[in-house]
């Protein structure tokens, strides 16, 4: 007690100091609005700045989460730009609410391009909505196969690059449509055939789909031509098609529903039957 | 001694009043940036005997704040730098020391010490407390050339109208 007091007595003018500096600052953050809010500004700019560091350093085993949410976005507005594609069409939509193409995302876990015949394998499956052949893009920006084969988790897709591969193609802004195949062992080029002779191309027209089957919707790029020719006695050119997407190093994929694929392959399969 | 007190209380008093009345609805500005405020009631603190513990003028100062920010609508602004005036008032006076030393009676007027002693003494309490009243009001340095002006002017006006006054009103305490 006696050590105490001789404290207070030796420094208690300093402790008065302290104490009163400390009424005055506290009554100066309570009752003034100019200095409170530059004070909580400048502790919010401090716990920012801690947070920052901190965001910095998490980052990066957040990336998988945030690659898997940007694809879910990606796949959202894919669907829109199909859905605008198809609105510019002036074809009045019977129920525009819900668009006829809806996509999901999914990761290639294997994947070859080096064969004659090339698979990829999806690493989502029938639980997540995907069904035989359906079409898969690797952005608005090229085709990438159509599922061949599902299980519950993983699916089995027919690549591009496939000695069976047939897909209804067109010419953007031109008239006619042919089929995309692979014939030679580039990855990167495909040919487009059954385009007619009568039809007016030129060297770096874009190849789009052409909507005719229930696999892809129409105006989905697919490349650029690269070279053409016509092939005496027959009726269709040659056209060499240079891919826009390099299918040998895409990571991730959509998958594309059309919640009309079965109507329209069930009209069509009466009219064969006919 | 004895008449040191009601001296101070009514320089106490008459310092609050001429402050609060007169000085506060004088205010210039200068090219739209700076403004002269007339800071004048540190004299209360500045001019309290020199042998006053620390206590008595630490809390002197609180109270005199504290009634300064009721009329300035700026809770603790003045009291905050007022009490750190208070406490650094000691430090000056020791670092102004005369050779033979302060008497016990002393009491830091032009009387007393000097013009001298009493222009540096008062230059050095009303800069600093100019300056760290104008840092507590902008609360922050970024700004910084504000606050430098702020007190730069304010300090010019300030200690001319407290010279003056020492030599129209003289106190022996």
């Amino acid at each position: 007690m006696y050590n105490v007091i001789q404290l207070l007595a030796k420094y208690g003018a300093h402790i008065l100091f302290v104490v009163l500096e400390i009424i005055c600052f506290s009554l100066i953050i309570n009752y003034n609005k100019a200095q409170k809010d530059i004070f909580i500004n400048s502790s919010n700019v401090l716990t920012a700045k801690i947070a920052d560091q901190q965001n910095q350093i998490l980052q990066f085993t957040r990336l998988k989460n945030q690659n898997d949410s940007l694809m879910i976005e990606n796949a959202n507005l894919i669907e829109n730009l199909i859905s605008i594609d198809y609105a510019s069409d002036k074809i009045p939509n019977p129920d525009s609410i819900l668009n006829q193409y809806s996509l999901i995302p999914a990761y290639i876990i294997n994947n070859t391009t080096h064969l004659r015949n090339n698979y990829f394998t999806l690493n989502k499956g029938s639980r997540e909505g995907i069904r035989k052949d359906m079409g898969v893009v690797s952005s608005h920006k090229g085709i990438v196969g159509i599922v061949r084969n599902v299980n519950d988790n993983f699916a089995s897709v027919i690549s591009l690059l496939h000695s069976q591969t047939r897909i209804s193609c067109a010419i953007k802004n031109r008239l006619g449509h042919g089929t995309l195949v692979w014939k030679n062992m580039d990855p990167l080029r495909m040919n487009l055939e059954s385009i007619p002779k009568h039809e007016k191309i030129a060297i770096g027209d874009t190849v789009i789909t052409s909507g005719y089957s229930t696999m892809f919707p129409k105006g989905i790029l697919v490349g650029k031509i690269e070279m053409y020719n016509a092939v005496p006695g027959s009726n269709s050119y040659n056209i060499v098609v240079r891919l826009f997407n390099d299918l040998s190093n895409i990571q991730y994929c959509y998958v594309i529903q059309n919640r009309f694929a079965a109507e329209q392959t069930q009209l069509e399969k009466e009219v064969e039957n006919e | 001694m004895n008449n040191a007190i009601p001296t101070n209380i009514i320089r106490f008093i008459f310092l609050y009043l001429a402050q609060i009345m007169i000085f506060k609805q004088v205010t210039f500005s200068l090219g739209g940036i700076a403004y002269i405020h007339f800071i004048i009631y540190p004299l209360a603190i500045l001019l309290m005997p020199v042998k006053t513990p620390r206590a008595v003028l630490l809390i002197a100062a609180f109270v005199m704040g504290l009634a300064l920010d009721m009329a300035y609508d700026s809770v603790g602004i003045h009291a905050a730098a007022l009490v750190f005036t208070a406490y650094i008032r000691n430090i000056i006076i020791a670092f102004l020391e005369p050779f033979d030393g302060y008497s016990v009676a002393d009491v830091p007027t032009v009387r007393q010490l000097g013009f001298g002693w009493f222009m540096s003494y008062i230059s050095i309490g009303l800069l600093i407390h100019i300056f760290v009243y104008f840092s507590i009001e902008a609360f922050s340095f970024v700004y910084f050339f504000e606050i430098f002006l702020n007190t730069i002017f304010s300090f010019i006006v300030s200690c001319i109208v407290i010279i003056v006054s020492q030599f129209i009103i003289r106190t022996k305490y």
